[in-house]
């Protein structure tokens, strides 16, 4: 009972030993090849429970998702001779981890690579165009052409490429504030044409209203003088339907009346003996 | 065997010493671990089977969906409520929170807030490498937005992309930074951002999708967008300019509205003045006519005797005047001097002719 019992200890310690030296799991998110004494000798494994021999095999693990590669922001000229700065980043992963192994064998080598070539492609490619192409309509051009192009190189070291993304495209700072000269000067301009506008839009107004001011106050003196001849016409007419019973009369009374009036002040009169008036005193 | 093996140690005690004491020691501490261990073995290990069986359940909380793996390798999707596996190692699971819409700030950070958390108004910082970006009509504007996600496909976000949060990130810079680049900087400024915003939500899917990132985005806000700081002053100027032209145009307006009533008051002020004078005329006219009708009536009665009276009359108020120099002189006295007449006393001859 005593020796069953250590054998089966021994079993069950051996059995574990073996388990775990030769039994290994891929997670989901990994892929793995067996390498022995250097070489590999398995195919790409999935994700799943694998064995392989213990001591003289061991496993190498690759991370088997989408992988990101994020390049230094990097200064290109465009073909219309201008800097931009332009940072990039990379998509790929892992797709054939015994080619990778073998020519790149880390993560750190295959950076190097991708660096490398995405580096010279986006400067091939952005150096075809202006640089208002690069920032607006031919940006998903270029950067189809980089992916495309970047993909076929870095197939043979097991890398896929999924897709290069210009990130950003920024200027020097000495184009920049050549850009914010003009941007500023377009809006000066816009802002004195506003005001210039309104100014002319105000000078229209008041003119108009003065216009109309002027033709209120004419109409109101015509007005005023046909009323007025109105009313000299209907006077004249009475005076003349009135006076006109008598005219010799009218002539005798307001004559004596101009005199009245007119002799008021400042007046010196020199009479004579034969003044009607003075009949009386001879 | 202990036993023999005891016999044995006492049997090769050949002479008294060595060390009984603590050779007793070691005796009683085995017979204790005998006794003692001999119930164990038969509690502990049920116990541990036991415990082992129980380490397979799990609760999936109502916002998250469990991922099973067996053997490292994805097996099934489980939903809320508990759940079991088969435990360590032959499965595991993860519980990713797949209703939680998240939230990413570009351009800006919150300040005194991590990066997770829900909106709040608060105190932000530009961060100007981020949000300067250049427009279709090469010039430069400063666009503040955020993006809000969820995971919409649990199994592609655990498994697919190395690092999703990341590639959002470049995903949500990327795009904004094509739409912005394909329009102009004015509908960045202000009645494009709806169509911005669509167009950038649309491209960032379309990024992510081709990724099989698991990820979805739900809205892509912008929060301040502006011109650079070295041109903000010339746009307001703009807008001060915009309110000036307007300026302009009411205050002509309130010139017309103050001047025109004005006018039409004076124009009233001059017709009615005429109207006044036409009248007065008329019914001085009228009185004057009454008058002398109504003096003829008489003079007709008695011509010669109402005529001298009123020549009289008429003299007598004329001399009576004591401002009036009078004169009496012969008629060849008059003949006889030189008529002389200061002008500067502006003296007028005048002799009253008779009338007929």
């Amino acid at each position: 009972m005593k020796k069953s019992t250590i054998i089966i200890a021994v079993v069950i310690i051996l059995g574990a030993f073996v388990l775990t030296s030769a039994a290994f799991t891929v997670d989901q998110t990994q892929q793995a090849i067996v390498i022995q004494l250097g070489r590999p000798v398995s195919d790409k494994l999935g994700p799943g429970l694998h064995f392989k021999l213990p001591l003289v095999q061991n496993v190498v693990f690759f991370d088997a998702r989408i992988l990101d590669f994020d390049a230094k922001p990097e200064e290109i000229t465009t073909t219309d001779k201008k800097y931009m700065n332009v940072d990039s980043y990379t998509k790929w992963r892992i797709t054939d981890p015994l080619t990778f192994y073998t020519k790149v064998r880390t993560i750190q080598g295959a950076r190097a690579r991708l660096d490398d070539i995405v580096r010279s492609q986006l400067r091939v490619a952005l150096g075809r165009y202006t640089l208002i192409e690069v920032v607006s309509h031919k940006r998903q051009e270029i950067m189809d052409a980089v992916t495309k192009r970047s993909r076929e190189l870095l197939l043979p070291y097991g890398i896929e490429v999924l897709d290069v993304r210009i990130k950003r495209t920024d200027l020097p700072a000495e184009n920049a504030r050549s850009i914010y000269g003009r941007m500023k000067a377009e809006r000066e301009r816009q802002a004195k044409q506003y005001r210039s506008e309104g100014q002319e839009a105000s000078a229209k107004i008041k003119a108009n209203a003065d216009k109309e001011r002027a033709i209120i106050l004419a109409d109101a003196r015509k007005q005023a003088e046909i009323i007025r001849g109105e009313g000299d016409a209907q006077a004249t007419k009475i005076y003349a339907e009135s006076l006109g019973q008598n005219p010799d009369f009218y002539d005798f009374i307001r004559s004596l009346d101009a005199y009245k009036r007119g002799f008021e002040k400042n007046t010196r009169f020199i009479l004579t003996p034969k003044s009607p008036f003075l009949k009386h005193l001879q | 065997m202990n036993w023999d093996w005891d016999k044995l140690q006492k049997q090769q005690q050949g002479r008294p010493g060595g060390k009984p004491p603590s050779f007793d020691d070691f005796q009683d501490q085995l017979d204790k671990l005998k006794r003692f261990k001999l119930p164990g073995w038969k509690l502990v290990i049920p116990l541990f089977i036991l415990l082992w069986i129980a380490s397979g359940f799990y609760i999936v909380e109502p916002d998250e969906v469990g991922v099973v793996k067996q053997f490292g390798k994805f097996n099934r999707i489980t939903t809320a409520g508990p759940n079991y596996h088969i435990p360590y190692p032959v499965e595991s699971v993860l519980t990713p929170k797949v209703t939680q819409i998240r939230r990413v700030e570009f351009g800006f950070r919150s300040v005194g807030r991590p990066i997770t958390q829900s909106f709040q108004q608060g105190v932000s910082r530009e961060v100007k490498e981020e949000s300067l970006m250049l427009t279709g009509d090469e010039n430069i504007v400063s666009v503040q937005f955020i993006v809000q996600y969820m995971i919409k496909d649990a199994e592609n976000y655990l498994f697919n992309v190395n690092d999703p949060e990341q590639t959002l990130a470049h995903a949500g810079e990327a795009a904004m930074r094509e739409v912005i680049g394909n329009g102009k900087i004015d509908d960045a400024l202000t009645t494009g951002k709806q169509e911005i915003q669509v167009q950038t939500r649309e491209l960032m899917q379309r990024i992510l999708d081709n990724y099989h990132s698991g990820l979805s985005v739900v809205a892509v806000q912008m929060q301040n967008v502006h011109p650079p700081d070295e041109v903000i002053e010339a746009f307001k100027d703009v807008a001060s300019a915009r309110e000036d032209k307007s300026r302009y145009i009411n205050e002509a307006e309130a010139y017309q509205r103050d001047i025109l009533p004005k006018a039409r008051g004076e124009a009233s002020r001059i017709t009615n003045a005429a109207q006044a004078y036409k009248e007065t005329k008329v019914r001085g006219a009228e009185g004057d006519a009454a008058r002398f009708l109504s003096v003829l009536k008489e003079y007709d009665k008695a011509k010669d005797i109402t005529r001298k009276r009123l020549y009289l009359e008429t003299m007598e108020a004329i001399l009576s005047n004591p401002d009036a120099d009078k004169l009496i002189m012969s008629d060849d006295a008059l003949k006889q001097s030189v008529p002389y007449l200061p002008l500067d006393k502006q003296l007028r001859r005048a002799a009253p002719k008779e009338g007929k």
